[in-house]
Formats: structure tokens, sequence, C-alpha cells
């Protein structure tokens, strides 16, 4: 009886189910702790930039070990390692990689004339995130050999590596290890000896935020404005110069080789079910030593804080709430923080998301609702303009976020805040729409008190306000003012009640 | 100038013999006889008041033969509806003009075969331009 | 890169575009709207499904003769097993799908998407001219709150007005970002620069630096925009919508025969907009087309007129129709020296009145107004194929390669352009180009200017000719210039012969690649009813002529002595040598036919009414006819177009083209591949005929606006009206 209630709650993490545990679940299997991960398990070892990036470091550190093995055991097995993994993807969305690659290779591809690209993402641009520069810092070869293996699994004829602008020392390094790939062999002509063809390029943004959506990533690269495109048509039938494509992120493309080399079971082997690997995450905000860190997926958020950041600044119980997964999630108040798993599903359970795995911590002395109104101002900038939801929505949230955080508005403007984020999510072109609209939400759901206290500080300041920040004092008393301004009125006479008969 | 809706208004009559009517046309016909200076002058009309008179005495005997007492109560009233509203300026002068000179434009206006009807323009088989 | 990257956007577009593409009409999928099931072809956009089953979606972006941008967002419906709504116009019909427009999420979403867009948008609707017609205001009505939220301190997004020119107005404060302006001129127009600066909220629709837009085809975006942002210039603060009267006609500024809509309020055209017809314009006119309108107002003429001495004297049409009669006596003319000269204005009706009295005259000597046009044309007109856009307009965008000679069709029919753009964007489209070079808004191969070119083309075998001969629809496309220049009959001919040698691709029941492409209203009916001299008439000296809108004429061509009667609707050149001059209809007062280049009639009709004493053109000359002795036997339009039907059946055969056979067209071509041309070749260069596309004809060469265009586009100047215009919108923007 009493698991079943435990059951129906579902939310709970499992090691608490365990606690509750009745007779009547004698079956349930002995729960895992996730974390701690070994490092002979580590894919990424120069993630600090410690050793050599260049091709000797990294053959010394085991990459393009027997790549030519990989390449020759085909397209589907290496789909179906990537399957078997049960990798998903780390740019964010989080779709599982094998399916996605899978869909280049459509029954009757080969009839196709078209050249098919591999685009791969590094136009790491999400506020706190910071693995894909590391990457492409420390260990630029296992991305160019990661190119190969997936352009190899989806039968690219090249690979684009769109590399964010600002990233000038990352784009000499990568450029670097596909100038010493190509001298070595490694891709080109006969990538490995492996006699199939593959190039790779690397291309520099501009320095855009939305040019890390795929379509507008691949709209980039064609040369116009980086502005998404309607899906359907989805890449992997017109994508890059209308040839099939898949955009893929770095860390992504990186881990498949050694994925290829140890297996997919050894990598499904960490994390929860449905959510297995290792991940870099970025923790960056009030703990006492921020990083980039190779952990365990479902490792529990408190512990990936206090095992590797030496803990919140000032201890556990001086954080105000974190933001797991970089700007576009929403943020989880400190109750929250102590339960939930570093995983896609756990974290989409607690209505946030792992996306890119940029924890960022906020401490006490936080102004929470100023740090969500500069995430406002960052999505307002980085609109593209296209549709209008997001175009008119972002500018109107980032408003109404910069009122708030003064505390100049009503309360009854913070619902219509919330609904103006409904309005926005889920109807545009792109995820910019979500990721804009998810931060106010998550305010909202967590800390409205503190948005309400501010509202009533500043009226008790400066008097009324009516909707849209305009203070009631500054309008001339003649004026007659419309009831949706919203002004405060006074108290209105009720009519006395009726005698009783 | 204010307008009095009811100036020179005169209630609709039903009568019951043609006496009755008879005197409330001559009254009327007397009406306009007396008016046609003031007309003219009112409209600022360069033609002689008894071309006004002429015009509407036309129209009298137009309907002469009436005998239904109750046309004859209809005709009384439109004429006396006309009456009030040429008195009071309710018409524009180009209205009164076309009006009184009908009769004279009307003479020759069926224009015989092709070339006459071109050349006074008036050509029922013109393609017109679809009414506004 | 451009090309591809157009390409790239048809093919995105592709899946939502079958209702217009003829090409794939493959299998037909059924889903259901609301319940109701519809079927429709494979690839149809969702909110052409909706259209179907009698739903009507709200959108502003999506047009159906554009790429799908998908980003105004209004057109979101909800769809089975989809969590969130969907653009409709940018998801193909999917079999079996369930739509649902009329849900709670859909009209929430519809209502979010309206109060953004309100929420930056001006409230000025009763200083806009788009009022009335006005997208975002009648879908505001229904979407709309009726108050609105939007109070924000920081205000609303100004932005800076863009100078396009003397033809498009633009108030950018409106702009709702839907874009159609900017796919429409990198699509249709070929105006590559008109695009989108900024990003988010700054996002600006111009031309990226300050320039004019320079397009013949730019009005079009005046009725492409949804909301006030761009609109007419020349009709600014002139008429709402509801004010005007419609009268669907056709257009006379080229050989196309756009259909129009004439908007006029009591005796004045106000404007003039696009009528659909899918076989000839589309939805589009050209600037000309659209915006000459107001050369009706000027030049007219009003009263017959009467040369004495060196004046003209007002008369009245029986002192006028007189006057003639004594002229064509005193001037002694007989049979062929009685010369008549048709105009580019000229309609069917007046062109078989004209001939026929000219003929009971006893002359022969019918000339047309154009360069060679008293001789007997280059290219015989016994068969109508010699003469005609044989593979009707739609074809262009199925022709493979195309070759041009001697034209630039985008001065000359700049709505048929449009559809060689279309067709060069979407398809492999190789065009050779033959002629004075001329920009055109697609790449072509240059192949030379003269007849040594032709020549060349038949003979080479590689470059453009291999590419031309490997083309499974080649079209050969003929300027009505070339029958025009010395060299034409020489062109023509080598052009008939390789037209003979390859008619199994060119010549088949399906497809009739050699096309001419006539540029004045009235030719292709003239050519019908062969309202050309004979060889011995043309021999002739003139001691009579009568100019029917004849205003190109040169004044040295026709003999001092001779009497010159002028009929038409302005004071132009042809006026000028008259002696006695009728006043005409223009084409917005009479209901007449024309026969576009195609050989397809259609019916103008009359807008207004003919302003003075002026007459419908073919009555003048039955009037006359009777005035000179020899009445023509019609009395009303009946009687002369059952006439016509004996001239030609095909020119009252309203509305469709009828095509040659080929057996027919085949002793055309053999016509034309006999005729004798002169030993040597002049070797003058084939030119452009239209120097000035704003100004072609009298009621263009009368147009205050073309008059601006010619500066601002023509002249590159800095035109008038544009510095006291900025000047007067900032007063009340």
């Amino acid at each position: 009886m009493l698991a079943k209630a435990a059951a129906r709650r579902g939310l709970k993490p499992l090691w608490n189910v365990q606690l509750q545990r009745g007779f009547a679940t004698v079956q349930d299997p002995p729960v895992r702790h996730y974390g701690g991960l070994k490092d002979q398990d580590r894919i990424f070892t120069n993630l600090y930039s410690r050793h050599d990036h260049g091709l000797k470091g990294a053959q010394s550190r085991g990459d393009w070990h027997r790549t030519k093995d990989i390449l020759a055991k085909g397209d589907s097995w290496i789909i179906q390692t990537m399957k078997d993994s049960g990798l998903r993807g780390r740019g964010g969305a989080g779709f599982p990689s094998g399916l996605k690659w899978s869909f280049m290779n459509k029954p009757g591809w080969e009839k196709d004339p078209r050249p098919r690209y591999l685009v791969v993402n590094a136009d790491e641009g999400e506020p706190g995130t910071c693995k894909d520069r590391e990457i492409m810092r420390g260990d630029p070869h296992k991305l160019v050999e990661g190119c190969l293996v997936a352009g190899r699994a989806m039968n690219a004829t090249a690979a684009y590596i769109y590399i964010r602008g600002e990233f000038y020392q990352e784009a000499s390094h990568v450029q670097q290890a596909i100038d010493e790939a190509y001298k070595a062999g490694l891709i080109g002509k006969n990538a490995c000896g492996s006699g199939y063809k593959f190039d790779v390029y690397l291309h520099r943004g501009a320095g855009a935020y939305i040019c890390g959506e795929e379509t507008a990533l691949i709209e980039s690269l064609e040369g116009k404005q980086g502005k998404p495109r309607l899906k359907p048509p989805f890449p992997a039938d017109v994508g890059l110069f209308g040839c099939p494509s898949t955009v893929a992120n770095v860390e992504t493309v990186s881990v498949a080789p050694t994925i290829c080399r140890r297996g997919g079971k050894w990598f499904a082997s960490f994390g929860r079910e449905r959510n297995q690997g290792t991940k870099l995450f970025c923790i960056s905000g009030h703990v006492n030593n921020p990083c980039t860190i190779e952990e365990e997926m479902s490792i529990p958020l408190k512990e990936l804080v206090e095992k590797h950041c030496g803990g919140v600044r000032g201890g556990w119980d001086n954080l105000l709430g974190i933001i797991p997964g970089g700007s576009s999630v929403p943020i989880l108040p400190i109750k929250k923080c102590e339960e939930v798993l570093m995983d896609f599903d756990s974290l989409k359970d607690a209505q946030s998301g792992l996306g890119t795995g940029a924890v960022i911590v906020m401490d006490k002395s936080t102004d929470v609702v100023a740090a969500i109104a500069r995430f406002a101002h960052f999505y307002k900038h980085e609109s593209c303009g296209q549709c209008t939801p997001c175009r008119e929505g972002t500018t109107w949230m980032m408003n109404m976020m910069d009122r708030f955080a003064e505390g100049r508005g009503q309360e009854r403007e913070i619902d219509m805040l919330l609904e103006l984020t409904k309005q926005v999510e889920g109807r545009t072109i792109c995820a910019l729409g979500d990721a804009a609209a998810w931060p106010i939400q998550g305010l909202m759901r967590h800390f409205r008190p503190e948005v309400e206290k501010r509202l009533a500080q500043f009226k008790a300041a400066n008097g009324p306000v009516l909707f849209g920040g305009r203070l009631q004092r500054d309008v001339p008393s003649e004026l007659a003012i419309p009831d949706n301004m919203g002004p405060e009125r006074p108290e209105q006479q009720l009519p006395p009640p009726p005698a009783a008969a | 100038m204010t307008t009095i809706p009811a100036r020179l208004a005169k209630r609709a009559v039903a009568h019951t013999s043609l006496a009755s009517a008879r005197a409330d046309v001559l009254a009327l016909y007397r009406d306009f006889y007396r008016a046609a200076p003031e007309i003219c002058d009112t409209y600022a009309l360069d033609i002689p008041p008894s071309l006004v008179r002429t015009r509407y005495r036309q129209e009298f005997e137009r309907n002469k033969h009436v005998t239904d007492l109750k046309v004859l109560d209809v005709l009384i009233l439109k004429g006396r509806q006309e009456y009030q509203e040429v008195m009071n300026t309710w018409k524009m002068r180009a209205q009164l003009l076309g009006f009184i000179m009908a009769p004279i434009e009307r003479q020759g206006q069926h224009p015989k075969g092709f070339l006459d009807s071109f050349y006074t323009g008036k050509d029922e088989l013109a393609v017109l331009p679809m009414s506004p | 890169m451009l090309r591809l990257g157009a390409k790239r956007a048809l093919r995105s577009g592709a899946a939502s575009r079958g209702f217009q593409t003829s090409s794939k009409r493959s299998a037909d999928v059924t889903l259901t709207v609301d319940g109701k099931s519809v079927t429709v072809p494979q690839g149809t956009a969702l909110i052409q499904a909706c259209e179907a089953a009698g739903v009507t979606i709200p959108r502003f972006c999506y047009h159906d003769r554009l790429a799908i941008a998908g980003n105004c967002r209004m057109c979101l419906v909800e769809v089975a097993r989809s969590p969130k709504p969907v653009a409709s116009c940018a998801m193909p019909a999917m079999p079996g799908a369930q739509v649902f427009t009329n849900t709670p999420m859909v009209h929430e979403a519809r209502e979010g998407v309206m109060e953004f867009l309100l929420a930056n948008h001006p409230l000025d609707c009763p200083i806009c001219d788009q009022g009335g017609e006005c997208d975002l205001q009648d879908q505001s009505m229904r979407y709309g709150s009726d108050r609105t939220r939007f109070h924000e301190i920081t205000g609303k997004r100004a932005v800076e007005n863009k100078d396009f020119g003397p033809l498009v107005k633009t108030v950018m404060n409106r702009c709702i970002q839907c874009t159609r302006c900017v796919r429409f001129a990198n699509e249709v127009a070929g105006v590559e620069e008109l695009g989108t600066t900024g990003r988010g909220n700054d996002l600006q629709i111009g031309m990226y630096v300050e320039k004019v837009m320079d397009s013949e085809l730019s009005g079009n975006v005046v009725d492409l925009c949804p909301v006030g942002a761009l609109t007419s210039k020349p009709y600014a603060f002139h008429a709402r919508p509801w004010e005007l009267k419609d009268t669907e006609s056709i257009d006379v500024m080229d050989a196309v025969g756009s259909n129009i809509n004439v908007q006029s309020r009591g005796p004045k055209v106000m404007r003039v907009q696009p009528r659909t017809n899918e076989d000839v314009n589309e939805e589009w006119i050209s600037d000309k087309t659209r915006y000459a309108y107001d050369g009706l107002q000027f030049q007219r003429l009003m009263t017959p007129l009467v040369r004495q001495g060196d004046r003209f004297i007002p008369a009245s049409w029986e002192g006028a129709l007189t006057a003639i009669r004594a002229g064509l006596t005193n001037s002694g003319a007989q049979g062929n020296s009685i010369k008549a000269i048709a105009g580019a204005l000229a309609d069917t009706e007046s062109l078989v009145a004209l001939k026929d009295w000219i003929n009971n005259l006893g002359s022969d000597n019918t000339a047309l107004d154009c360069a060679g046009g008293s001789e007997p044309p280059a290219a015989t007109v016994d068969v109508r194929s010699n003469y005609l856009f044989n593979a009707t307009i739609p074809a262009l965008e199925q022709a493979d390669a195309i070759l041009l000679v001697g034209t630039n069709p985008r001065h000359e029919a700049a709505v048929m352009n449009s559809r060689i753009r279309k067709s060069y964007l979407h398809t492999g489209l190789e065009v050779g180009f033959i002629g004075e070079r001329a920009e055109t808004t697609y790449e072509y191969e240059y192949l030379g200017a003269d007849l040594k070119a032709v020549d060349e083309f038949v003979k080479s075998k590689n470059g453009f000719a291999a590419k031309f001969k490997e083309a499974k629809k080649p079209m050969i496309v003929v300027g009505s210039a070339l029958t025009e220049h010395p060299d034409g009959k020489a062109a023509l001919k080598t052009l008939a012969k390789y037209v003979q040698a390859n008619k199994g691709k060119m010549l088949t029941p399906e497809w009739n690649g050699f096309c001419v492409l006539q540029r004045h209203a009235s030719r292709a009916a003239a050519y019908d009813i062969g309202f050309v001299p004979t060889a011995s008439a043309a021999k002739a000296t003139p001691s009579f002529v009568y100019l029917l809108s004849a205003d190109d004429v040169d004044p040295k061509s026709i003999p001092e002595s001779a009497f010159v009667v002028y009929q038409g609707s302005h004071g132009d050149l042809g006026a000028q040598i008259a002696d006695v001059v009728l006043p005409g209809a223009a084409y917005t007062e009479k209901g007449m036919t024309w026969v576009n280049t195609e050989g397809r009639a259609q019916m103008g009709r009359a807008a207004v009414s003919i302003p003075g004493a002026a007459r419908e053109d073919w009555k003048i000359i039955r009037a006359l006819s009777e005035v000179c002795g020899e009445p023509l036997p019609y009395d009303d339009i009946v009687q002369l177009r059952d006439r016509m039907w004996e001239v030609s059946p095909t020119l009252v055969r309203y509305d469709s083209a009828e095509p040659t056979s080929v057996d027919v067209a085949q002793l055309g071509l053999a016509q034309m591949a006999n005729a004798l041309t002169p030993a040597k070749a002049s070797g003058k260069p084939f030119e452009k005929p239209i120097k000035n596309f704003y100004m072609t004809d009298p009621i263009s060469r009368a147009s205050v606006t073309m008059a601006h265009c010619t500066k601002a586009f023509v002249k590159g100047e800095g035109y008038g009206l544009s510095k006291d215009e900025t000047a007067a919108q900032a007063s009340f923007a």
C-alpha cells in the first residue's frame, strides 16, 4: 500500500523511495548511486589543456587509434553502437544521437546524387556554457576524429565545423588539428587509409547566439543571415546547400570515436536508463571553485557542486537557486536542488532541463529578479526578429522584467507577464522563444514572493504604479485614467446590505 | 438662416367630393401662380415669371383628366410638397431649372440615325461606364 | 550563390506549393479539417487544405505566389498528436492528419500573435492609406482585443522611413516584418537589394544602402503589403477604398494584356490594380500599367480641332467631319494614296472600322505606326503563328532553353519577364541573348548583337547553341523590334529555317517554340485584321493620311501637301502634324477588344465616362464614313463585332489564345524561310526598342508619375517629390 503511494508520487528520487520501502516491493533492484567518474573512464583527458593539444599529444592519449578499423566496420555498425550507447545529443535538446544519424541513411540514399554533410555546431553561445571550447582547445583531435567517425556513420562527404567567432584560440587549435590530420592522411582523399574520402572545413561565425540553432547555423554557413528555417523539411532531407545534412554538437561528435573504441555497452553503463553516458558539466557562479568537469550522467546536483566545485560560497545553506542547464532553462530553488539528478529526465520532472549542462549557481547575495531580467535582455538582443511572438515578445518581456527588477509594476502584471511567456512559448519557428520564456516562468514559479515584495517596496516608496510602469502621481490628476491602465481607486462604497425581511 | 421644417407644410387631406378637391387644386395653383416672381427672385432665374407659371400650369394640365379622389389626394399632397420645397429653398437651382427647362430641352430629342445621334452625343447604344 | 540560395528557398517551399506548380501532381492526400474530410494534392500546404475545406485561416506572411516564410505565426492551427500549434502555411498536408482550427488553443494562439503584432503597430489607421483594405485592421477585428495591454513606458518602436523612389511610399513604423515585399523583390522582381537588416525588434526592411527600389514591378509590393507600411505614393491621401468603383478591364501599356481593375471615383481614375489571371499576368502588373493612369488627366483632346493657318480652332463634330470630307476631296487622294496609320493604342474595333473604310475608298494602304510599318511586314502575316507568342505566356515556365533575339522582355513585357525569372530560379533554364545588351533579371549567355550572331547560333555546335539543341522544350523569343530592323527579314529567315530543321522539338502539337513578342497593345489585332499595306500600295505617295492613335510617326515621312487627320485621346506628337484632330476615348473610357501578344482576345471595360466631346473611336470612323458618302454597314457595337467575326473569329473568342495548328504554322515558317531578303546585310546591331520604359505612349508620356520615374530610375537623378515628401511625412508621422 505504502509502496503504491510512493510510486504514485513518482517524482521522488529513487533513493528516497528506498527509505519508504514496504514489504510488498522486495523485487526493487538495488538502487545505484551515480557520480564519481573514475579517471580511466574519462573521455576528455586534456580538458584543461595541460598537455599537448597537437596530433602527437592526442595520439598519446589514444586518439586516432585504429580509426581505420572503426571506419571499416561500416555505417550501420557505428550507428548501432551509438544507439547501444544511449548517447543523447549534448547540445541541449537531448535527441538520441544514433537515431538522428540514422535519418541520413534512409532507404535508397545511395541513389541521391547530392553531397551529404555533417555540420558540427561549435557555436557555443549559451550563457554559462563552456564545455565545447574546452574540448576544442585541449582535445581538438577528438573533434576531428569524431567528425570522421560520425561522417562515416551518416556517409557524409564532408564536415563543416561552425565555430563561434569569438573562439579565436579554439579556432586555431581546431584548424591546427585539421591541418595535422590532413598531413597525416587521417582525413582527406583516403581518410586513415580506409579509402573513404572525407573533408573537414572550419568556418568561423560572427557571434550571433541564434546561429547555434541548427537551421540558423546552416543559413549562416550558406552565407545568409542566421535565421532559423522552417521545419519540415528537416536538414536530413534539405540541409546545407540544399543537401542532406545533420547538425551535431561538438561534444556529441567528440565522444563518438571513444564510444566506438570502448563499445556502446561501456558508455551505457553510466547514468540512469535513457540518460546514459558521461557528460561535461560547467559549473559557474557562486561556488568556491567554478570548473568544467566530466562526470557521470545522473549525478546528484548537490554532489556535483559539493564534490567538484568546493561547494557553494558560504555553504549549501547560503544557496538561493541553481540554473541547471544554461540560461535557457528555468531556475530551481534550493529545495529542489537537493533532490534532482543531473540528467534529462530528472530535471524535466523538476520542471527544468539539463540543457547544455551549464550549472549556474546563485547564492543568497544574488538579486534573482535582476538576474532573470538580464537573461531577458540577452534573449531580446539575440532574437533574430523573424517571427512575431519572439520578436515582439522578447522585447516586451525584457521591458517588464526591467521594471520588476526595479519594482515598478503592479502585481497583476506578473500574471500578465506569465501569460505573455505562454504566448511566446511553443509559437515560434525555433526554440529561442521557449528559451526566452522559461527562465521567467521559472522565476515566477519559485520566486514570485520575491517579485511581489519588490513591487510592494516600490509602491510604498513611490505610490501606486499604473500598468506599463507609469507612476500615478506623474499623471495629472485632472486626467481620467482608464480602467485598463490599472489605477488605484479609493475603496468602493459597497451598498448597504438589504435589510433582512 | 434657420430652416423651419413645418413652414408651409399642409396636412394631407382625404377629399370626400370632387368639389372640395377642386377647391384645393385651385388654391395650390393660385399659390404657385403668385409665387412665380418670388421663385425667379430666390433662385436667381434668368427667365420671366410667366415662363414659370406656364411650366407649372403644364403640370396641372397634365393631370386634368384625373377624377379618382384617391389619386387626386396624392397629387394634391405632392403638389403641396413641391410648393413647400420650392418656397423654402430646399431645392437647388439646378434642380428647379431642370424642371422648368425640361420640355424645352426635350424638343428634338430623338436623334434620327447614327450620324444624328453621334453629333448630339446622345447615344443610347453607347457603352456606358458601369453605373457608379 | 544567390541563385543557389533561391533554389533552396523553393525546395523548402516546394512542398507546400502544390496548387501553383503544375509540374508534380502525384498523389492526393485526404485529411480532416474540423471534422470535415478534404482531399488535396500531395505537397499542399495545410493552409490551402483548410481553404479547400472552407475554413479561412488568418495570415500575414503567407502568399500563395511567394516562398513560404512562416514568420508571422498568425496561421497557427492545432493538429492532432502535436503538442504545439503548427504554422499551417509551412506544414505540408499529411494523409490522415486531423486539423482543428476552432479550438481554444488555436484562438488563444492567434490572439496572442495579434496582440504582439499590434504592440508595436502605431494606431494611425485614420491617416493610413491602407485603412479599409488592411489585413491587420480586418484581422484585428476578429482576433484582436478591444483594448491594449501594452502600456510600457518605453513606448512603441519607431523606425525611420525609407526612400524607395517615386512610386512606393514607406511608413516603416507600421511594418510587421512579414517580408512579403522582400520575397517578392527577390523572387519575382529580381531586386535582390531589398532585404532585412538588424535583428530582433530592430529588424528593418530596406535596401541595405540608401537607394531607390529600381524595378518595373515595384508597385506590386504595395498590393502585397498587408499593412500600411508600403503604400502607393502617387495615390497617397487621394481616396478611400470604399469610395472607389471597380471596373475589370485590360491594360494597354504593353502587349501582355494584363488584367487590371480600374478603380475610379466619379469621372476620375483613381488607381489601377492587378486582377488575377493565371494565364496572363498571374497577380502582377508593371509600374507603367499601375501608375500611368494620371496621364489620362493631362493633354487630353476634348473637342474636335481644325487647323487654320498655324493654329487649331475648336470645331463641332459636324464641322470637323465636313472639313475632313473637304480635305479628302481637295487633296485629290485616290486609291492607294489614301493612307491610314494605326498606332499602339488603337482598339480592335476601330482598326476594323478604319480598314473597312479605307478599303471602301479603294485603298490598300493601311500602315502601322512603327519603323518599317509602311512596308509589307518582314514576317508575312498570312499565318497567325508568324507574329504571335505561340507558346503562350505560361509556357515560359516550361521552357528549358530560351533564346531572346532583339528583345528585352524586362521592358517590353515586364510581367512576362518575371515568369522567365521564376523559371530561371526554380529550374535549370538557360537563356541566350542576341541584341543590344540589356539588364535582365536573370543571367544569360550573350551571343552577339546583330545578324551575324543569329547565323552563328544556327551553325554553332557548342556553348549555348549546343544546350539549346539538347533542350526538351526550346523557345525562341523574337522581339517585335526585329521585324522592324533592316536585317529583320534575314534574321527571321534564318530562324525559320532553324525551326524547320528542328521541328521535332520546336514545332509539335504540344509545343510551338517560335514566339514573337509584340510590344504594342494593338499590334497583334492589327496583324489579325491584316492592317498592313500590300506591296503595291506601299509604293504610293500618300496625299491623305489618317492617323489612328499614331504618335510615333515621323513627320518627315508624310508629304507636306498631304491632308492629315489625327484621331486619338491625347494631344501628342501625332496631333501636332494634323490638319484635323478628332478626340477619341482612352482605354479606360471604352469597352473594347484587345488582342495580346499570344493572340488572346480580351474585353476591356469602360470605367469612366469620356471627357468633353470625345467619342468612342470606332464611332468616329463610322460617322466619318457616312459624312464622306459611304456609310459603314454597322451602327452599333454588336454589328461591328459580327463584322469582326467575319474578319477573324479569334477576335471575338474572348479570353482564349487559340493555337495555330502545326501544319499551318509550318506554312508560315516556309513563307518566312523563302522570303526574299536583301542580298547584303546591313550589319547594324539589333537595338533595344524601348529606351525609357516609363514613357512609351501618349498616356505615359503625359503622366506626371512616369516623369518622376524617368527622372529617378532612367536618369538616376534625385526626383522632385522625395525631399518635400519626407518633410510632409515627418509632420504627421
